[in-house]
């Protein structure tokens, strides 16, 4: 607990988002293929299978930045969570990829439908 | 299994520190109130996504309901890092043989 806290009482605060599997990787491709690659199911469907996925349609945030899946696995007990692909040019040209990937501890978290739950988009 | 990767996962402080309570034995949700500014309503709603989230269960004891630490929780969230820290590795490995077969 935290001062801050005193003069919120009832409030639920924020999840932070560093509760997560991250990892950060450099590609030499350009940020425009890595996009493709990642988005398009055809190409999405040969590294990341449609048997891991809850919804095989990604999640557009950005358009050419951010992408997220909601992911669920094919084996019992068919735990739902939820990633994030993010996608920077790097000064080399080629591409930075960061993975956020939420636990379902976190997930249930962020599925609470009561008021106080709800998070600044 | 890392310890500190399973706390990890309780991102929220307050949660973290209601969670922390119960490692040290159950309680009920008055009792757990003891010594933290938080409303009875708040404290709800964190038992209740701790309880979503398999971190904690609950038990009726007469008229109070005493909450305890559910093992099967952490359990499962270590294997579910354990799982997910080797599986990105391997589809980044498959999304580079992807890209070199692409069209730039």
């Amino acid at each position: 607990m935290t001062d801050q806290s005193v003069d919120t009482p009832g409030e639920m605060p924020e999840t932070p988002p560093d509760a997560a599997l991250e990892f950060n990787y450099d590609l030499d491709d350009a940020p425009e293929k890595v996009w493709r690659a990642i988005t398009r199911p055809e190409y999405r469907q040969s590294w990341l299978p449609d048997a891991d996925l809850a919804e095989t349609e990604p999640c557009v945030i950005t358009p050419g930045e951010e992408v997220r899946y909601r992911m669920r696995e094919d084996t019992p007990p068919f735990r739902e969570s939820a990633v994030t692909f993010r996608i920077l040019p790097s000064p080399a040209g080629g591409t930075h990829l960061h993975i956020i990937h939420e636990p379902p501890a976190i997930q249930a978290a962020a599925n609470n439908n009561s008021p106080a739950m709800m998070r600044a988009a | 299994m890392n310890e500190n990767e399973i706390f990890k996962a309780l991102a929220d402080p307050t949660r973290r520190a209601i969670f922390e309570k119960l490692a040290a034995g159950a309680r009920n949700a008055s009792t757990l109130r003891e010594g933290m500014t938080i409303s009875q309503p708040a404290m709800s709603q964190h038992l209740a996504v701790l309880r979503k989230a398999q971190l904690v269960t609950e038990e009726r004891q007469g008229r109070f309901i005493n909450y305890s630490v559910d093992p099967d929780g952490l359990v499962m969230i270590a294997d579910w890092l354990q799982k997910y820290r080797a599986y990105w590795p391997d589809r980044v490995a498959a999304l580079k043989d992807v890209l070199k077969g692409m069209d730039q």
